[in-house]
């Protein structure tokens, strides 16, 4: 029996990990840590530690299994954990569809019954490698507790989302692994060649390996098979010297370059399919080539599993690297055929023989590539949706299909594509609900994608003809309405979704995704953030199905809402956290969403270089990822910030640029706010105020209150032209205390009355709107200082110019007034007043101030209330304060 | 280890003849010493224990140009420490208790080289008695 000879051969020792084991059998049987992460350089013992923790804890009685991934497992999702899967892996549910969470579920199930309730030990090896969906079933299988996950990261390797999860709620053990030291190494080799070693030798292996662990062996048996170490009288000695190598990579080609044919044979098979079966090897391979392999420590053997792998997965990458690519199709197809007619369809050897023919650039049978898109599409992994799909023959693709590959191509920005594919989709037989989303999806794409929203209205309209159902037939009515809020229209889509009731649960979160954007649009700003927030977690409680918008989108949404609701910091928090989350699940829209969502919070906080900054961030993803509509948008914020920055040519460039991709009317009235600070900027009032008076007229007919609010007083702000009786009934039918804030200082700028216009610098700076503030402020002076009011006017000077500094460099028409007054006032005390308000700065009484400078204590009294007066204070503690800028 | 290395170790081990009982006093002071914890981990009389434990030094340098038989003594060393609650991270201090003893007591020929020797002879051991106390752990014990 092989099995008893390669037992009675010597296993490499591990040295100096003992420590780290205990630390490991701690967590298992803590019950409280769901893993343990290795961390260290290549080579350094991380996969031997891991292998040696599962052996540790299958001699408790725990059952341990390897997962690695690879260039090759990465072709499909679950690829690298198909040796965990149940039979029956992601078969259609009665929906047409793959619920991945039930997946995960049955498999946990499965998992505990196989192993009757003990809990499995995982080792995934390198598991930065591992695909989404992989490690999306690992995380929710360790949070669960039915399986303790062992992992290594290479040093430098990205760590996975799955990891930082666990991390964070403490449930992982971390261990970072070193080199070996001199004299571990030193027991290493000891025990490894079963005796003493001359002092030379030792050293060359020392400074040829400086303590790696793999290099160690790798060198020690290299030289064991090339007869440079030798054994004599009980003493190793070096007869030659080690190879110059520096690379481990090198060390270990040299080693496999040197092997027989038929040895090499079975690395090159185990490098492509590993694990194998023993019992097909032995029958494979000739007689003591395994033998001589394990020997050579290439392979290792998992007896109780009956399964050979290479010993390390750098010997897959180098036999790998140097195997022909004919060679290696034809191993991964005969083995591929082999496997398939020794198991069942269906079952975890369906995903590795897919995974296989793929690899050999041929084709798995459709329907794992179907059920593995679908699996793909639930973790949002829309390139592997595409790459998987487009492999099935076009005569083989139905509706589903279709509708898929759709989806993707519209996600990845190939607009006509999609198109194409979803047109195509539609002619083909299905069902209600798959003709429903083909339908949803294409006019969604005809919107988004290729900005022609009357054809998204046309085509959701043929759809409402043809389907029956009720529910369906709502679904398609919020998607009518989604359409016309994104494109210009909250007012009729607010009529629209007054018609249905959503009595289920999808078609309520389809409704919210148009509903909480109009809703904020026309100034119920608080029912819209409510509806957002209560609908996000409705989208995620459906789980993962078609033709619905991103999870992410309802957070977008939320923020648009506290953003017109006046919430600018919650709106900003939000925002940033949300465009955390997309950005490590590769979903661009979501992306650009939150980043402009970002740049209209800073411009409505005043800081336009930060705006300016998102804006181009938001324009440069959605130009590369091809989304031509928020690309308009993104580039109507640009010119906005540009032009508040004082940048004028820069904010016309931005405007050509928008010219030249179609128009998008999501917020179309908004949009128009660049168009006329940009005229503004460039010395042009009389076009700004046509424009912004223009705008606001359209606000005004299509339900955009909010926005009517800004532009009118934006219109007031640059011209001074009174808006206050609309604005004031703006405010009367919006909640936002924005809108509010907005008609005060209308009104207060209309009565020229200083204390209202004091009123609403408060409530902008309350808001954040520190521009806003800054210029209610600025106008609060020039009443106060008309009314005679000295004191008071070079209060809110001062607090304007404070303001002002906070705004990034804005420059607005109102702060240029502002400056112009200021330099006029720049040195307003006399040289008499300027010395008694020093010394009565550093606390020195009005006596003793009259001493120093020969003065009647009376006049230095006289003196202090005119540099009072000046500097806007009311006391000597107010001085100091006032000293920075005006002495 | 080199067979320098080796002859040192047992050559200095020699050297300590009537003076072993001191050391291995003068081990148990610095052990507990260096770590109180440990002292309750010892249930037998103390005086038995050095015996024992003089005992176990003694076979154990003879054992050690022989690597089998040396490992058939500290594999079954290992095995029985995990019952009496002995943990990897304890073999360090057990080591450095070792040495400020041979220290103490050899003087001026305990020097780097021979020290040197120690600690790879005491490298050995405990890495032979870890793995036999692995073995021998269930986990959750």
């Amino acid at each position: 029996m092989l099995a008893d000879v390669v037992m009675t051969l010597p296993r490499w020792p591990i040295v100096g990990r003992r420590p780290e084991i205990e630390v490991f059998e701690r967590a298992l049987g803590s019950g409280e840590r769901a893993g343990l992460v290795i961390y260290g350089r290549a080579g350094v013992g991380k996969t031997r530690l891991a292998d040696e923790c599962a052996g540790q804890a299958a001699a408790s009685g725990h059952p341990s299994q390897r997962v690695a991934g690879s260039r090759t497992t990465a072709l499909l999702p679950l690829g690298a954990v198909a040796a965990l899967l149940p039979d029956g892996l992601g078969r259609l549910g009665p929906d047409g569809q793959v619920n991945a969470v039930a997946l995960f579920e049955q498999t946990r199930r499965a998992l505990h019954d196989r192993h009757r309730g003990r809990r499995l030990v995982i080792v995934a090896d390198d598991i930065a490698l591992l695909d989404v969906a992989s490690l999306a079933l690992l995380g929710y299988l360790a949070a669960q507790q039915a399986i303790f996950l062992i992992a290594t990261v290479r040093t430098g390797e990205p760590v996975p989302d799955l990891l930082t999860d666990l991390w964070r709620d403490g449930r992982l053990q971390r261990i970072d692994l070193h080199d070996l030291s001199r004299a571990h190494l030193d027991t290493l080799l000891h025990l490894a060649l079963g005796g003493p070693i001359e002092a030379g030798a030792g050293q060359e292996f020392w400074e040829s390996s400086r303590g790696n662990p793999l290099y160690v062996h790798e060198l020690v048996l290299g030289a064991l098979d090339s007869g440079a170490l030798v054994e004599r009288s009980g003493v190793w000695h070096l007869e030659d010297h080690l190879p110059a190598t520096s690379r481990l990579l090198d060390l270990v080609e040299q080693r496999i370059g040197g092997l027989p044919d038929e040895a090499r044979s079975v690395l090159e098979l185990l490098a492509l399919c590993q694990p194998v079966e023993l019992g097909y090897l032995e029958t494979a391979a000739p007689a003591g080539v395994l033998e001589s392999l394990e020997r050579a420590g290439l392979v290792t053997l998992a007896v109780a599993e009956g399964q050979v792998r290479l010993a390390h997965p750098l010997h897959a990458k180098v036999v790998r690297a140097a195997m022909p690519k004919l060679r290696a199709r034809t191993v991964l197809l005969a083995q591929a055929e082999r496997l398939e007619a020794a198991s069942s369809a269906h079952g975890p050897a369906e995903l590795r023989t897919a995974v296989w023919r793929l690899d050999a650039g041929g084709r798995p049978g459709p329907g794992v590539l179907i059920r593995s898109a679908h699996l793909a599409r639930s973790t949002h992994d829309f390139r592997m949706v595409r790459r998987l799909i487009e492999a099935v023959p076009s005569e083989e693709l139905d509706s589903v299909a279709a509708l898929l590959l759709g989806e993707a191509l519209y996600e990845l920005g190939d607009f006509d594509a999609a198109e194409r594919v979803l047109a195509a989709g539609q002619e083909l037989p299905s069902g209600e609900n798959v003709a429903m989303r083909l339908a949803v999806t294409r006019a969604k794409n005809a919107h988004w994608g290729l900005c022609r929203p009357e054809e998204a209205l046309a085509i959701n309209g043929a759809a409402k003809a043809v389907v029956s159902s009720a529910p369906l037939v709502e679904e398609l009515v919020a998607h009518e309405a989604a359409v016309l809020t994104f494109s210009g229209r909250p007012d009729i889509a607010m009529a629209v979704l007054a018609g249905i009731t959503g009595s289920d649960k999808r078609t309520r979160v389809v409704r919210a995704i148009a509903g909480a954007v109009a809703l904020a649009m026309a100034g119920r700003t608080a029912e819209a953030v409510a509806l957002a927030q209560a609908s996000y977690a409705d989208h995620v409680a459906l789980g993962d199905e078609l033709a619905i918008a991103h999870p992410a989108t309802h957070i977008v949404n939320q923020v648009f809402a506290l953003t017109e609701a006046g919430r600018l910091a919650e709106a900003g928090q939000l925002a940033r956290t949300g465009a955390e989350v997309v950005a490590s699940h590769r979903v661009p829209i979501a992306q650009i969403w939150f980043a402009a969502n970002l740049a209209r919070v800073a411009t409505l906080q005043g800081r336009p270089a930060t705006a300016r900054r998102y804006y181009a961030e938001a324009a440069g993803l959605a130009q590369a990822n091809g989304f031509a509509g928020p690309r308009c948008m993104a580039l109507s914020g640009l010119a906005l910030a540009h032009a508040m920055l004082g940048e004028p040519e820069a904010a016309a460039q931005a405007l050509a640029e928008r010219a030249a991709v179609p128009w998008f009317g999501f917020l179309g009235p908004e949009q128009h706010l660049a168009d006329a600070w940009a005229a503004t900027a460039a010395q042009r009032p009389a076009e700004a105020a046509e424009t912004f008076r223009a705008a606001a007229a359209e606000a005004a007919s299509t339900g955009h209150r909010v926005t009517e609010s800004w532009l009118l007083h934006d219109l007031m702000r640059t011209s001074g032209e009174d808006v206050s009786a609309r604005l004031r009934e703006l405010a009367d039918v919006c909640d936002s205390p924005l809108v509010a804030a907005r008609a005060r200082h209308a009104g207060a700028a209309r009565a020229r009355d200083a204390q209202e216009l004091t009123g609403a610098a408060n409530d902008f700076e309350a808001l954040g709107a520190m521009l806003l503030a800054a210029e209610a402020a600025g106008g609060a002076a020039a009443e106060f200082s008309r009314a005679g009011e000295g004191r008071a006017a070079t209060a809110a000077l001062r607090r304007s110019t404070a303001l002002a500094a906070a705004c990034e460099g804005a420059s607005t028409p109102a702060l240029f007034h502002l400056a112009t007054v200021n330099a006029a006032a720049a040195d307003p005390l006399s040289g008499r007043e300027r010395e008694v308000v020093l010394l009565a700065a550093t606390g020195m009484a009005s006596k003793d101030i009259a001493e120093r400078l020969y003065l009647s204590v009376r006049t230095v009294n006289n003196h202090l209330q005119h540099a009072y007066a000046k500097l806007g204070v009311t006391s000597r503690a107010g001085l100091s304060q006032a000293l920075g800028s005006a002495i | 280890m080199t067979p320098e290395q080796i002859t040192l170790v047992q050559s200095s081990f020699e050297r300590l003849g009537p003076d072993l009982p001191a050391l291995t006093a003068l081990f148990y002071q610095e052990l507990f010493q260096r770590d109180p914890a440990l002292r309750p981990l010892f249930t037998t009389d103390m005086g038995e224990q050095r015996v024992k434990f003089a005992q176990k030094l003694a076979e154990i340098i003879q054992a050690i140009p022989r690597l089998d038989e040396l490992l058939a003594h500290t594999r079954a060393l290992g095995a029985r420490h995990v019952a009496y609650g002995v943990r990897a991270t304890d073999y360090q201090t057990v080591g450095d208790a070792l040495y400020a003893a041979l220290a103490a007591v050899l003087g001026d020929e305990f020097d780097a080289q021979t020290r040197e020797a120690w600690i790879l002879a005491y490298n050995i051991v405990a890495e032979t008695m870890l793995e036999g106390a692995a073995a021998a752990r269930p986990i959750g014990s």
